[in-house]
């Protein structure tokens, strides 16, 4: 519903993209599957399970900086919901069905 | 601005047509939505340029007002809306005045960059299904980097205009954005245009700059992610945060002792800036209220030099502050250093007891940045020049009898480009521009008798 199928009619973006012959830079294509994976193992390690901050570092490695900027991002978006806070002030996120 | 937006802009068509208005205003901040309204209100026909893709500038981004505790969106937004359906100003967002040239009095002739959005403003509602489609996360401009947004993204919620933007430099082209619009309204065929206007006065309201306080290396900004600016802290206390509630970066942890670092880039000349930006000591004052109203169980530290309490109601509000349990320490901060857990070691200089080297711990530090002027419009104007002062602020035809008036007769000022101050006195100064803009346009339409 709402969605326009490419097939259909060439997208303006793609017009633009062949006419100027642009296309993404190394880093932001890099940039994009780093996002990807980080995306990827946050929403695995609170799929079941709400969880802090550092409980989401412990179990996919990645730094607990990182791990809350992307949460806000996807808490922005409708993505994650808060459910409760731990004594020590940190508060659990889970992923929306 | 990145490449290939420039090589996009580089192609901009002029349009043949001429367009003509009372008054220019560029800047859609507090300062230029005042003066704005008050001479469209007087019946003349204004013009109001903003560079950004919505107006507002800084002032929607903060929490609240002082010493009032007003919520700052709630005043601002409302004007926002105001200006964008006045029928007396035509608003162009997204859109920078490269050039100025004067051909006599109550004739400037003004060529104004239109930058594509990628997105058609007629068509797009702000529904942001292009922005949940979009790949792409980037630091978020107006959270300050405290969360990211997508490359096709609604400026934030209150944005006015509400219509999406596409940030090309960040695009990978994959057309998400375009297939899930509903309504159609991408369009990156989009071109940029050079829109010409003659104009009879104008009033420039671009404000003021940041401090880049990454400049003050001791400070550790950028490279601690507990230590943040005070916008930072604003947007972590305004209803529209970039959080779900007031936390600290490095981890999401509720701040139990937090300390302000004030005079961060004012007042030092080993940055490059000695005068005192007059908003720190007060916005300072304010967050430390609102933190010890969020986080009722929190240690709020300030570290100052001096408090500048001037203004109607700013003594009150400081004492209110001490009375409420916030602690006030005199002593210029030397250095900061991290602990293994993430905390923050501050040194400083006990002033008011005999001047001791001490070191106190925090879990965020807030510097209190200061406000720097912002010149470039200055550069814009072609054969007339618009004079700056030692500190590169516009220079006032005379402080004291004619403090809105410029080097040049018909261009005046409104707000923080001629120097730092609070909101109240640039509405004030705002609502001067207005009267002396309609003044001039009265006497060149009587032919300057």
């Amino acid at each position: 519903m709402g969605t326009r199928s490419p097939k259909r009619k060439k997208l303006t973006v793609h017009i633009l993209r062949d006419k100027l012959g642009l296309k993404p830079s190394k880093e932001l294509i890099e940039m994009l599957k780093k996002q990807n994976e980080i995306k990827s193992k946050i929403f695995k390690a609170i799929k079941q399970k709400a969880k802090t901050v550092p409980e989401i570092a412990k179990e996919t490695g990645l730094d607990t900086t990182t791990i809350f900027w992307y949460l806000m991002t996807f808490y922005r978006h409708g993505l994650i919901e808060e459910v409760g806070k731990t004594d020590e002030g940190y508060f659990k996120y889970k992923l929306k069905r | 601005m990145g490449e290939i937006l420039e090589r996009i802009l580089a192609d901009a068509v002029e349009e043949k047509e001429e367009k003509k208005y009372d008054v220019l205003i560029i800047g859609g901040g507090i300062a230029g939505e005042e003066s704005a309204l008050d001479l469209a209100e007087m019946g003349f026909k204004v013009l109001l340029v903003e560079k950004e893709p919505s107006i507002g500038g800084h002032m929607f981004l903060l929490s609240k007002v002082f010493p009032t505790l007003d919520c700052a969106s709630c005043i601002s937004t409302p004007r926002m809306a105001a200006v964008a359906h006045h029928p007396n100003i035509t608003l162009m967002t997204y859109s920078e005045v490269k050039e100025i040239e004067k051909r006599g009095e109550g004739d400037f002739r003004v060529r104004i960059l239109k930058k594509p959005r990628f997105v058609e403003e007629s068509l797009c509602t702000g529904c942001a299904q292009c922005e949940s489609a979009c790949p792409v996360i980037v630091p978020k401009e107006y959270d300050f980097g405290l969360r990211g947004r997508k490359a096709a993204y609604i400026p934030f919620d209150t944005a006015v205009p509400k219509i999406a933007v596409i940030d090309i430099d960040h695009c990978v082209f994959c057309g998400q954005c375009e297939m899930v619009c509903p309504v159609g309204a991408i369009n990156f065929l989009q071109k940029p245009k050079i829109i010409k206007v003659k104009v009879g006065a104008i009033i420039v309201a671009t404000g003021y700059k940041l401090f880049p306080i990454g400049r003050k290396k001791e400070y550790m900004y950028g490279k601690l992610a507990n230590v943040i600016t005070s916008m930072q802290m604003d947007r972590v206390l305004a209803p529209t945060r970039p959080y779900n509630s007031v936390l600290r970066p490095l981890d999401g942890k509720e701040p139990m002792n937090i300390a302000f670092v004030l005079c961060s880039g004012s007042r030092d000349r080993t940055v490059g800036n000695p005068l005192c930006s007059q908003v720190c000591c007060m916005y300072s004052i304010k967050q430390a209220q609102l933190l010890m109203g969020a986080l009722p169980l929190a240690d709020i530290t300030i570290y100052y030099m001096d408090i500048r309490a001037f203004g109607k109601g700013f003594e009150e509000f400081y004492q209110q502050a001490k009375d409420m349990g916030v602690i006030f320490i005199k002593g210029r901060i030397a250095k900061i250093e991290p602990t293994e857990n993430g905390d923050i070691v501050v040194h400083y200089e006990d002033i008011e007891n005999g001047g001791k080297l001490r070191k106190a711990v925090h879990d965020l530090v807030v510097l209190s940045v200061g406000l720097l002027p912002n010149p470039e419009i200055a550069k814009v104007f072609k054969n007339v020049k618009l004079e700056l002062d030692e500190y590169g602020w516009i220079k006032q035809k005379d402080e004291n009898i004619s403090p809105v008036e410029t080097s040049i007769p018909g261009v005046f000022t409104a707000g923080c480009i001629i120097g730092p101050k609070d909101i109240p006195d640039t509405v004030v100064e705002a609502a001067a521009a207005a009267a002396h803009v309609a003044a001039y346009l009265n006497e060149v339409r009587r032919g300057g008798e």
